[in-house]
């Protein structure tokens, strides 16, 4: 047999070919984020425009939480953690470097950018938006980097340990950031120019929270995003470094022994979910245009878990559906529409997957039929006699995910993604190239 | 490499205690190029754990072990399998939940390289050697009769091609020292003579001296041309076949004395 590497040289195409596959991303990603941005937004309410931003956000966490929770089976537990990392970063240096570049910290952006009422007279990219993606992209490094320094020591830890830790890095970050000293209000943006970078830099806010940056979130940028995490997050499943994620996830002794560096996979894991969350965290702060550590403390990071968990481990689809799933859920609650049209839905949806796959399960079917019927007579009822529901809104959105929990373990999708389930015996042959 | 020692494993005086408990005690082995050696003895015996301290799972107290004249001393389960010595399991390893050729392609992972730049950007060099591991693994699953069940989850194969699946993708990592731990367990008569017939292929085609542990009689007389017996951890006899079989300790050892 001749060497791998040699074989690898001769099946290699031409070097010019990684344009189109460097580039595609980045075009869908644009064209996606523009359509959702100048076609869509304009017609929907401030809202539901508003939950989209959200759930994009959660996207992005629930998804880089997969590589690590869902391909390498690490269980990590303080990913809130390093949004917070991020997210401080960004603001920081989106603050006061507004206020050092362009003397306030007021808006500097684009169309792209534009929150605010009414039109917006101006470039479709302003000097503000690169310095608020720059920020970003640097939050994000940050985050990465706070995931070698945990994940170096802590990843020679298993199962319940390795929990623990990274359930104590997400506090000590918490706690951390909230005993930073106060801000340099917007108003007084003239005594910053006097302190040096490195000092302010820090001035975090401490327990109020980092307030008043300047906005710069909008769909368009989440979603330029969301659709890049995505496209990475997969192209690393289905790799070789991905298989190493995955074999490390099935036997770890086992893939010791076929040659994986088990230590150096799981860092590598930890890192790369951690940039992505830390990008999150950037975009996260610059929608409210605020960040306080105390909301990204361990529940930030168990609803991100709930999210990976509730997917299917291992699978990028089910992260995806179960963060819009979940973002929606609580809002929805607020004012219940009828349940049974989405009753129906589901029931298409399943009976069409079972006849694809040739193989017909009545229970699962009657299971989903009755429960709907249940819910919506008892939507009726609580209706009818006046009840408001949104007060039980929490009550029923944990009982939701005990019922899916029982009913459905592996998740939404398993380890598999969306369009998989539909194949027959599993997936496609991959041909190298994606 | 080294290739003035005629010996492809030299395992020199390795011992290992868990607490009180010697495990292993001064073992020592030479294997020749492509030799096919037989490592047996009764229940808890030492044979498996010789296998993880070969493999580095554990580390010895005492002793050394050399690859083609190198040394393993203090090198992880990764370096040592990187150093030429692959091996399958008592309890079957396989990745449950990805595909059979996936589990095979995960064996020629050692000898590629995974750049995570190069994997996010799709190189030019991370899509050939993605073709290459493809290749490559195909090739493996049809010399083993498996190619038709390649996207099947490795879960769901056969008992019988579930072993051969571990040998598959051990060989997959281009090893000089194949280890094989009870091959033929849970086999029928039928597939353990197909099973001889096969290892021995396999040392012919891949060129890899192999050590087996078994205890099914038959497959291991038949096939080892050297045998080792193991009993409490010590070694109480080594040779032939022949000769093994009628030394007194180790019918003592297998069925008591008088």
């Amino acid at each position: 047999m001749s060497r791998l590497v040699d074989q690898a040289r001769s099946l290699s195409p031409a070097g010019w070919t990684v344009l189109p596959r460097l580039l595609w991303p980045l075009v869908v990603g644009v064209v996606i984020a523009g359509l959702i941005q100048f076609v869509i937004g304009p017609n929907i309410s401030g809202f539901t425009s508003k939950v989209m931003l959200v759930a994009g956000i959660n996207i992005i966490m629930a998804v880089s939480l997969t590589v690590v929770n869902g391909f390498t089976g690490q269980f990590s537990m303080g990913h809130a953690g390093f949004m917070a990392v991020g997210g401080y970063v960004a603001a920081t240096i989106t603050y006061y470097g507004s206020i050092k570049l362009f003397g306030t910290a007021d808006f500097a952006g684009g169309t792209v950018s534009w929150t605010g009422a009414g039109a917006f007279e101006g470039p479709i990219v302003g000097k503000g938006d690169l310095l608020f993606i720059g920020s970003c992209i640097v939050g994000g490094l940050a985050a990465a980097g706070a995931g070698y320094i945990v994940g170096l020591p802590s990843l020679r830890l298993r199962g319940d340990y390795l929990a623990i830790v990274t359930l104590g890095f997400g506090e000590i970050v918490r706690v951390l950031l909230q005993g930073t000293p106060d801000q340099i209000q917007p108003w007084k943006a003239k005594e910053a120019l006097d302190v040096p970078w490195y000092e302010l830099l820090l001035k975090l806010g401490g327990p109020k929270g980092f307030n008043l940056l300047p906005t710069y979130t909008t769909l368009f940028w989440v979603y330029l995003f969301v659709v890049l995490t995505l496209i990475v997050s997969y192209r690393l499943k289905n790799s070789s470094t991905g298989r190493a994620f995955l074999s490390i996830r099935e036997d770890e002794i086992a893939a010791q022994a076929m040659g994986v560096d088990v230590t150096r996979y799981k860092v590598r894991a930890f890192v790369l979910a951690s940039f992505f969350a830390g990008m999150a965290g950037g975009l996260y702060a610059m929608d409210i245009g605020a960040i306080n550590a105390g909301d990204l403390g361990f529940q930030r990071s168990f609803d991100f878990i709930i999210m990976v968990v509730l997917g299917g481990l291992g699978s990028i689809s089910g992260a995806t559906l179960a963060a819009v799933i979940l973002t929606i859920l609580p809002e929805l609650l607020r004012d219940l529409p009828p349940i049974w049209p989405a009753g129906l839905v589901l029931l298409a949806g399943m009976a069409a997957a079972q006849k694809l796959r040739g193989q017909w399960r009545l229970r699962p079917l009657i299971v989903v039929a009755v429960l709907t019927a249940v819910l919506e007579i008892a939507r009726r009822v609580c209706v009818a006699k006046g009840i408001n529901i949104a007060d039980y809104r929490l009550i029923l959105y944990a009982s939701l995910l005990i019922v899916m929990m029982l009913s459905r373990p592996q998740g939404l999708f398993g380890v598999r993604e969306a369009w998989e389930l539909f194949g027959r015996g599993g997936k496609k042959p991959a041909k190298g190239a994606a | 490499m080294n290739d003035q020692s005629p010996y492809v494993l030299d395992v020199d005086e390795i011992s290992i205690a868990f607490g009180g408990l010697k495990a292993v005690q001064s073992f020592s082995m030479r294997i020749p190029r492509q030799g096919l050696y037989g490592l047996i003895g009764p229940n808890g015996a030492g044979k498996t754990t010789c296998f993880n301290l070969l493999t580095g799972v554990y580390r010895p107290d005492k002793g050394s072990v050399r690859v083609d004249g190198e040394p393993l001393t203090g090198l992880k389960p990764h370096q040592i399998a990187a150093k030429g010595l692959s091996r399958t399991f008592q309890n079957i390893r396989l990745f449950g939940e990805l595909s059979v050729l996936d589990n095979v392609k995960l064996g020629s992972h050692l000898r590629g390289s995974h750049s995570l730049g190069g994997t996010v950007l799709r190189s030019a060099g991370y899509i050939g050697q993605e073709r290459a591991i493809e290749d490559r693994a195909m090739d493996l699953l049809s010399i083993f009769n498996l190619a038709g069940r390649a996207q099947e989850q490795a879960k769901n194969l056969p008992y019988g091609d579930q072993r051969r699946l571990e040998i598959a993708r051990a060989l997959a990592t281009e090893p000089k020292v194949l280890l094989l731990d009870e091959p033929a367990a849970g086999m029928n008569p039928q597939e353990k003579i197909e099973l001889r017939t096969l290892i021995r292929q396999v040392r012919e085609r891949f060129k890899v001296a192999i050590l087996l542990i078994e205890h099914d009689m038959g497959v291991v007389m038949n096939l080892c041309e050297h045998i080792t017996v193991l009993n409490f951890g010590e070694t109480i006899a080594r040779g032939t076949p022949e000769a093994v079989q009628n030394d007194p300790k180790v019918v003592e050892a297998y069925l008591g004395t008088e």
